[in-house]
């Protein structure tokens, strides 16, 4: 027991009082999207422990990724394929624990810097040698199909998630806390403008391209999953160009959002996350999961996650002190 | 297949979980009675039988009860920790599922009893039995049902994730109190903001560093708990502000093992 109590020394109730109830706020909105962050990495994390990824097909899987791409970026992709093929246990072991040991570095207050930062070092590596740079110099990316690459999506949500205030204007969303408004708006544009220039990718406005997308993920899912990718192939059946286009004006009008009025952004904030909710069901089945063999979500939760961080604040987004691990360095 | 090494440290780490749940029942028996520990029993004991389930499923040699004896032990759970989440409800409402901790359990022994009961052994390894799931599992075997498999792998992330934060900064409750590990004072205390002022460093939170000293080791003249901890958390010169092993970071600490490995477990699985 301290001195303190001891002695039987009561402080002024104002003053504990006002202290414990700053420290006991609730967590503000950019805390709840890191620890949203956090879940999807250490779900990721124990994905990457399934048996599908102590086997050839891993390394076969990752291999895959190489085609279709420039020389300069399938050959390292290639490289790291052979190295996991030949120690496959160890090092999937290893990525395995790293993607845990981020999640719990996000989620764990004092270190949430640190494990943002090794996430972005950790997402951009996976996204060259995991993902081929998620196909988009291929001519096969889709938005449907996880296009530019979901890990992508992780290593942007750790930049617009970074536990700082940028200095200047108060942030109207949780994202231009730390890069500023500005820039956070960029990044959003650049982002979705490339999902518009993929859904209109030849390979992807042919008749029977979502068709064969959505239909490709049937295969292993439960039977209420493949029924419901069965019906939406078939409602896009013979439809790809018409459903490119739709995908595309949603796609602009989602990328205009954030420079709306927050009423308006607010719309097409929500149009994004059922967009990414349609995709994730029906375009990813669920990432896959249920399948076997998934390495992570896929992006429709990521895109979803991301808009939720544009959402517009009403009050300054800086006020919230000393919740989120910022005061520990 | 994956490694059974893999699977043993999952294993170990639930026997070192399953000593841990058993040590801190024993010392509350012994030197902490009648002070209020019974309340919080039900966790330890929880915590004890499911991480000595789960290491029997993830290794085989490490099996003590038949699959269905085990079903019968977490539906026992389930149901428990189900009224007490409705108890727990009827004083916070909604927090009770978010912000209490009976919530938490509630889907761990829910878990457990949905891996028993939807548990598919490999046809090489026969099916259930005493070597039903610790073999099925090293040799693959599937849930039925994965839909619900992955929701409940969601959830445990959830709570782990959120654990881990309660934990590790404010807004902590008694049961994440790092503090009351080092304190044990005499009345109600604020637990966990003391741990989170020395972590963030002086002014942190607004606290001036006199007064996150203060705030670390002094009980509140007047409580200012939210109903779910006058709920929830028992009189603070109970042993679930107590020490060492007894600090309630240990259980949550041994709930976030368990989360973690029991997602692990239903994903391979699924």
């Amino acid at each position: 027991m301290s001195e303190i109590a001891a002695a039987g020394v009561r402080p002024g109730r104002s003053r504990l009082g006002a202290a414990a109830e700053t420290a006991r706020g609730a967590p503000d909105a950019r805390r709840l999207l890191q620890l949203t962050l956090a879940g999807i990495w250490l779900l990721d994390g124990v994905l990457q422990y399934q048996a599908f990824m102590f086997s050839k097909g891993f390394s076969q899987m990752l291999a895959g990724t190489a085609s279709g791409n420039p020389g300069i970026v399938a050959s390292p992709i290639n490289w790291n394929a052979t190295l996991i093929e030949h120690h496959d246990v160890l090092l999937n072991s290893i990525f395995a624990t790293i993607q845990v040991l981020l999640a719990i570095g996000i989620a764990w207050r004092p270190t949430v810097r640190v494990a943002l930062a090794a996430s972005i070092a950790w997402a951009l590596g996976v996204w060259w040698f995991g993902e081929g740079l998620g196909m988009v110099l291929t001519g096969s990316a889709s938005p449907v199909n996880g296009a530019p690459g979901a890990v992508i999506i992780y290593a942007l949500l750790a930049v617009l998630l970074w536990p700082a205030d940028h200095p200047g204007r108060p942030a109207p969303f949780t994202a231009a806390r730390a890069v500023g408004a500005p820039v956070a708006r960029a990044l959003w544009l650049v982002l979705w403008l490339s999902l518009v220039y993929f859904a209109l990718l030849p390979g992807n406005r042919a008749p029977q391209a979502l068709n064969g997308m959505i239909a490709g993920m049937e295969s292993g899912e439960p039977g209420w999953l493949a029924a419901l990718d069965r019906g939406a192939a078939s409602l896009v059946a013979h439809q790809g160009l018409a459903a490119s286009i739709v995908l595309a004006i949603a796609l602009v009008i989602i990328a205009a959002g954030v420079f709306l009025p927050p009423p308006a952004a607010k719309a097409t904030l929500i149009l994004a996350i059922v967009l990414a909710a349609v995709i994730w069901m029906f375009g990813e089945a669920f990432g896959a999961i249920m399948a076997g063999g998934a390495t992570d979500v896929n992006s429709g939760p990521l895109l979803a996650l991301l808009a939720l961080t544009y959402w517009p604040v009403r009050a300054p987004g800086r006020a919230a002190p000393a919740y989120e691990g910022t005061t520990a360095s | 297949m994956i490694p059974s090494w893999i699977l043993d440290i999952f294993a170990a780490i639930m026997l070192v979980v399953a000593a841990v749940s058993a040590g801190r029942l024993v010392a509350a028996r012994s030197w902490q009675r009648g002070t209020g520990r019974a309340a919080l029993a039900d966790i330890d004991v929880a915590h004890l039988l499911m991480a000595i389930a789960m290491a029997g499923m993830l290794a085989a040699s490490l099996q003590t009860l038949p699959n269905g004896a085990w079903s019968v032990i977490f539906a026992v759970m389930t149901a428990w920790f189900g009224y007490r989440v409705v108890r727990d409800s009827r004083v916070t409402g909604i927090r009770a599922l978010a912000g209490g901790h009976c919530a938490p359990h509630l889907v761990h022994a829910g878990a457990m009893l949905y891996m028993f009961m939807a548990f598919m052994a490999p046809a090489a390894h026969g099916s259930g039995g005493m070597s039903g799931m610790g073999a099925g599992m090293s040799g693959m075997g599937t849930l039925q049902l994965p839909t619900l498999a992955l929701l409940f792998a969601l959830a445990l992330v959830g709570y782990s994730i959120w654990d881990l934060d309660q934990l590790s900064g404010p807004g902590a409750s008694g049961h994440y109190s790092l503090a009351a590990a080092r304190v044990a004072p005499p009345g109600p205390v604020l637990a966990g903001v003391g741990a989170t002022a020395a972590a963030a460093g002086p002014g942190a939170a607004g606290v001036s560093p006199a007064a996150s000293a203060t705030v670390a080791t002094e009980p509140l003249a007047e409580p200012v708990a939210r109903p779910a901890e006058i709920a929830l958390v028992p009189p603070a010169s109970g042993p679930a502000n107590g020490t060492g092993l007894l600090a309630p970071w240990v259980a949550t600490g041994c709930r976030i093992a368990m989360g973690i490995t029991m997602a692990f477990m239903l994903v391979i699985m699924i």
